[in-house]
């Protein structure tokens, strides 16, 4: 059940990546047509992102300890100690900036240049920060991994 | 309209995007600093990082509202360049701060 829960956490994740570089994509080609969708995906992203993250953070403070035990006295303690450490705080920042992204799509799109700029700055950076986060959690994951292989 | 202005809700959070990073890679010194203070956030709402999360949620809405409000309601004016490049400097300095923090410092 708590892979699950971890599982859960990781798609909502990257689903928020896939979001926001959809967004990136639409918002470069924005029309009247298009601009209900860009804002619609956008709350999409800040969803997903929310999701992602209570999730995640109620499998940290709850199973988080028992892998946290097995990276620290494993090959990897680095998993923890600079990646995980990392991770639980930089991944603050990215709720914060996918959080705003309805806020910026809410903005004159189709009319404004300067509207669609941020949109463009801040879709970006939320991608990358999410792939960042993905990466973490994949080296975190492996400091499990190589903790638990025979010596 | 040659610089169209943004709504004042895209510059107002935007800003307060930009400052709660800043703040959040200041908590992370602190906490790990101050054994004080790692415990006034654990205590605060049960585990120190969700303490650490809502303090951070909390400034970024109450700031995004407030700056939004000022002068009378017109909220605050800046240019796109202005509000982006705050923004990106706000994320790019707290990450530094973070990661940087825990490479060298812990």
């Amino acid at each position: 059940m708590n892979e699950m829960i971890l599982m859960t956490h990781v798609l909502f994740g990257v689903g928020c990546m896939l979001a926001a570089l959809w967004l990136f994509v639409d918002v470069m080609n924005v029309r009247e047509a298009t601009v209900g969708r860009i804002r619609a995906i956008s709350w999409g992203a800040a969803a997903f992102m929310w999701v992602a993250f209570i999730v995640g953070g109620f499998w940290y403070v709850t199973f988080y300890k028992v892998d946290k035990a097995i990276i620290l006295k494993g090959p990897w303690p680095f998993a923890h100690g600079k990646v995980m450490e990392t991770k639980e705080h930089l991944v603050i920042m990215l709720l914060l900036l996918a959080t705003y992204l309805p806020i910026a799509a809410s903005d004159n799109l189709v009319g404004n240049k300067n509207a669609r700029k941020v949109m463009l700055w801040v879709s970006a950076i939320v991608a990358l920060l999410a792939l960042a986060m993905d990466g973490e959690g994949g080296i975190i994951a492996m400091g499990v991994k190589v903790g638990l292989l025979p010596k | 309209m040659e610089n169209p202005a943004l709504a004042k809700r895209t510059i107002a959070f935007g800003l307060a995007v930009a400052i709660a990073c800043v703040v959040n890679a200041i908590i992370v010194v602190l906490k790990e600093k101050s054994a004080a203070v790692m415990n006034a956030m654990k205590s605060g709402l049960g585990h120190h990082w969700i303490t650490h999360s809502a303090l951070v949620v909390g400034l970024f809405l109450v700031l995004g509202a407030l700056l939004a409000a000022i002068k009378g309601g017109r909220g605050i004016e800046l240019t796109a360049g202005r509000l982006i490049a705050t923004l990106v400097s706000g994320v790019i300095l707290a990450a530094v701060i973070i990661v940087g923090f825990y490479l060298f410092v812990d």
